[in-house]
């Protein structure tokens, strides 16, 4: 019971922690929250669904078409939500927020119209097979969305350490300024930052589709705000603290659902993010924020 | 003495701004405080108005340590600053600003201003008349109206001090008054701290442009990387070995004597 | 004949344009300190909870039930407030976020007091009230040639118009005032307001309290005029609703989220069709203003450019077209 409990924690840990991924890139390289991250994981999803279920087309399509069309939309919104604030003289620190609040009801209203109000269940053809180990149960599911995640974030890392585009990324987001005199193409490394974050949320969706059976339009919106309430809990901007925070929180919401009161799942996130920035605003891993 | 700087030590992580400094201003003089960059004037300044604590060592006010004040509360008790890189509110008329400055001179709160009682409307009005008063004091009568970030660059200079003054300050800190002034403006800039001084207001000032300094201040302390290397009178400076060593000699020189 | 002209569909119309108006201010009245609070549907939550069960449970006036719920949510306005004082911009908007959520999740998980999602309903009507008290006194509608329930409807009506009307004016004031100073000068420029003797501490937390009271407000009033309430109304889509008055209208004058209130709650109206495309307009709207327009439609320019023009071009009319600015 409880390894099982650990493994669904783990799973639903390692999700989040793609969702943050998708964060605190934007937020390392750019300082902004992206309000419409959530909502972008959320088409992600709906592709994955119509790919899957109406297409009949197999998984891996599915994900590349996620892919594709959420990295077109972390394009769109980067060349009209997020560039036209840049270096404009008098804007405060807040429009960007705003600007992407605008981005996130757009995409939610527009899911609505475009894929209905209703649930969606998502059919993965190896959805029932389990495995028994001793008295534990294990779905195939939960192992793919498992070494999806894993490998996706040692790949991040690997990107992000090692190869050419990441550093140039890693640079930008220490010092724009910096970065540009030192030959980085910065307009390109944002927008290739904000592409990458979003295709992230994607996969992220297809995994959550596996993962629960069902998709709807308003998962953007609570996936969202778990993913914020991760990376303040880890520390902007950080990715290793987006991914020990995923999987904190993952852990922590499913403990309190067998341990204590269901009902309040959604409140862990919310209740985090204001007692970490309360105590600790700079988050588990992060650096202090200087004002 | 109306402002003692007690062996004060400010350090950044494990770095030290200022190491033991100790001086003290007497009541209306002006009081130079110069130094090469990064010598930890401004950083003076900033622990003076409490809006850094220092790591040790105390800053008495009237014979009260204010170490740990709030700013606000020591703007209250009488010392006001400028910037060295100007911080008006940009969007604010140049009577606007002015009349901010008197904030901790006045009471009025949030029911007697919706309901502009008598006192309330008294008050107001002499806001209103220092803020006109003021403007002409520093010269910018005329630009009352202006919004601050259309007014010149030695006009924004001068009407912050004309902002600090509204708070009434015993001690006024002014941070390079004279950065990025023309002759006729430093000049300008000279006689109104001489009217200042002549209102029994006590200047502390830090300032690059030496002749000005010479003339302006009655004692003068010179930091160099953190560490209060002389003080006196501007002869005793001038000659002063180690102020030629330090400073003087080896990068300004030609600003001294210019 | 006047009779004629009264139509209750109208009339609720402009009474929540009214409510939306108060809502639109209360986040105004906060940013004037350069807070940007997505708290403030919470707090309308409060108020509208805090009232709808006194005067349920407790039979309790519905006007004791608004102040009640207006100060209980400034309470908590102060309490979300003062620990925030430390974080800024986008982690103040963030942390309110949460707050906000907080509140929802509680109101649909506390079941014995709120009733879960499902919500309250039978909340006393102010204006079938107001009808019983004035016939308490012997006044029929019939009267002055009215039926009941236009009576209800244009008496909630005025009751907000005069209320709106109060709080603008008071806020007003207190922007021409050394408060409202104080707020101007936190928003500039935190620092030197501090230097220049402001307590920031004092004038953060006041405006985040008026905020918070105003939006309780007319939490509650909209509890006493729907006679029902559920979580869903005090969401992030509420939160995001009253954003977009002040974004579309403007941030800098009080008249910004009176108009953007005003137009937001008319268009879908007027324009039936839109209607179902609201939250995508508003979406649009958002990222179009903030690229375009950040300070909003109406700013201070503009307001002194019409003052400007009603001065020289007294003689000739015609309204200016608004799009030159």
């Amino acid at each position: 019971m409880l390894i099982e409990q650990l493994i669904n924690g783990l799973t639903l840990g390692s999700i989040y922690a793609i969702v943050a991924l998708g964060f605190t890139l934007v937020f390392g390289v750019l300082g902004i929250i992206n309000m419409a991250h959530g909502e972008i994981f959320m088409f992600g999803a709906f592709i994955g669904v119509m790919i899957t279920s109406t297409l009949n087309a197999p998984l891996w399509v599915a994900f590349a078409g996620a892919i594709i069309i959420t990295a077109i939309m972390g394009y769109m919104l980067e060349r009209f939500a997020l560039r036209p604030l840049r270096h404009k003289q008098g804007v405060s620190h807040l429009a960007p927020l705003i600007s992407t609040i605008g981005v996130s009801i757009l995409l939610e209203n527009l899911s609505h119209h475009l894929f209905g109000a209703g649930n969606h269940p998502f059919r993965a053809s190896f959805a029932e097979i389990s495995f028994q180990i001793g008295s534990i149960t294990v779905y195939l599911v939960q192992i793919v969305i498992f070494v999806i995640s894993i490998v996706l974030m040692i790949t991040l890392s690997f990107w992000l350490g090692k190869t050419k585009a990441g550093k140039a990324l890693r640079a930008t987001a220490e010092n724009l300024e910096t970065a540009s005199l030192l030959g980085v193409d910065t307009k390109r490394t944002i927008t290739m930052t904000v592409i990458i974050a979003s295709a992230m949320g994607g996969i992220a969706g297809i995994l959550v589709g596996m993962a629960f059976n069902s998709v709807t339009p308003q998962m953007g919106l609570s996936m969202g705000l778990k993913g914020l309430a991760i990376i303040i809990l880890g520390g902007m901007g950080s990715v290793r603290g987006a991914m020990a925070g995923g999987l904190i929180l993952g852990l922590a919401e499913t403990f309190i659902v067998v341990y204590g009161d269901s009902g309040y799942r959604d409140a862990i996130a919310f209740l985090a993010i204001i007692i970490i920035l309360l105590i600790r605003p700079q988050g588990l891993f992060g650096q202090k924020i200087s004002t | 003495m109306v402002l003692e700087i007690k062996k004060i030590c400010k350090n950044f992580g494990g770095l030290s701004a200022l190491t033991d400094v100790t001086f003290t201003i007497n009541k209306g003089e002006i009081f130079g405080l110069i130094g090469p960059n990064g010598a930890g004037k401004t950083t003076m300044f900033n622990l003076i108005t409490s809006m850094f604590i220092p790591s040790s060592g105390e800053i008495v006010f009237n014979k009260e340590n204010i170490n740990g004040l709030k700013s606000h509360v020591i703007t209250e008790k009488g010392i006001c600053r400028t910037f060295q890189n100007i911080r008006l509110f940009p969007q604010m008329t140049a009577a606007e600003n002015v009349m901010v400055g008197e904030h901790c001179r006045s009471q009025a709160g949030v029911l007697r201003s919706v309901f502009r009682t008598k006192s309330q409307k008294k008050e107001e009005q002499k806001i209103k008349d220092t803020a006109d008063e003021l403007l002409e004091f520093v010269g910018l009568a005329k630009y009352s109206e202006v919004v601050s970030e259309n007014l010149a660059y030695g006009q924004q200079r001068r009407l912050e001090i004309a902002r600090a003054l509204a708070s009434r300050p015993e001690v006024l800190l002014l941070d390079e008054p004279a950065a990025g002034m023309n002759e006729t403006e430093t000049s300008d800039l000279f006689d109104l701290i001489k009217k200042i001084q002549a209102k029994g207001i006590t200047v502390l000032l830090i300032e690059h442009d030496m002749p000005l300094v010479m003339k302006l201040c009655d004692r003068i302390a010179v930091l160099n990387f953190g560490k209060k290397i002389a003080e006196g009178t501007p002869e005793e400076i001038q000659n002063h070995p180690d102020v030629i060593e330090a400073y003087l000699g080896r990068e300004e020189e030609d600003e001294l004597y210019a | 004949m006047f009779a004629e002209l009264i139509n209750p569909y109208y009339l609720q119309v402009a009474s929540f344009m009214l409510i939306n108006i108060i809502l639109g201010i209360s986040v105004y009245i906060t940013l004037s300190t350069g807070q940007l609070s997505l708290a403030n549907a919470g707090f309308m939550g409060i108020g509208a909870y805090t009232s709808a069960l006194l005067t349920i449970h407790f039979d309790l006036p519905i006007i004791l039930g608004i102040i009640c719920g207006a100060l209980l949510a400034a309470i908590c306005g102060i309490l979300i407030g003062i620990p925030t004082l430390r974080l800024q911009g986008v982690y103040l908007a963030i942390v309110t976020l949460g707050f906000g959520e907080v509140i929802r999740v509680v109101f649909v998980n506390w079941e014995s007091l709120t009733n879960g999602s499902v919500g309250i309903s039978g909340i006393p009507h102010i204006g079938r009230e107001m009808l019983k008290s004035f016939q308490g006194f012997g006044f029929n509608p019939s009267a002055i040639g009215l039926q009941n329930n236009q009576f209800i409807f244009l008496s909630i009506f005025l009751l907000l118009l005069a209320i709106t009307v109060f709080i603008i004016w008071f806020f007003r004031r207190q922007h021409f005032s050394r408060v409202g100073r104080a707020f101007a000068a936190i928003k500039l420029d935190e620092k030197a307001a501090e230097s220049m003797g402001i307590n920031i501490t004092y004038y953060k937390v006041l405006a985040f309290a008026q905020g918070a009271l105003v939006a309780g407000f007319a939490g509650a009033m909209y509890a006493h005029i729907l006679a029902y309430i559920s979580p869903a109304d005090f969401a992030y889509h509420r939160a995001v609703e009253i954003l977009i008055f002040v974004v579309f209208g403007g941030s800098e004058v009080i008249w910004g989220p009176v108009f953007g209130a005003f137009f937001l709650t008319l268009m879908p109206e007027v324009l039936r069709f839109i209607s179902e495309y609201r939250y995508m307009i508003y979406g649009l709207i958002i990222i179009i203003m903030m690229a375009v327009r950040p300070q909003g439609l109406i700013d201070i320019n503009l307001l002194n450019w019409f003052k400007n023009k009603r001065e020289t071009r007294r003689q000739k009319h015609g309204a200016g077209n608004q799009k030159d600015m």
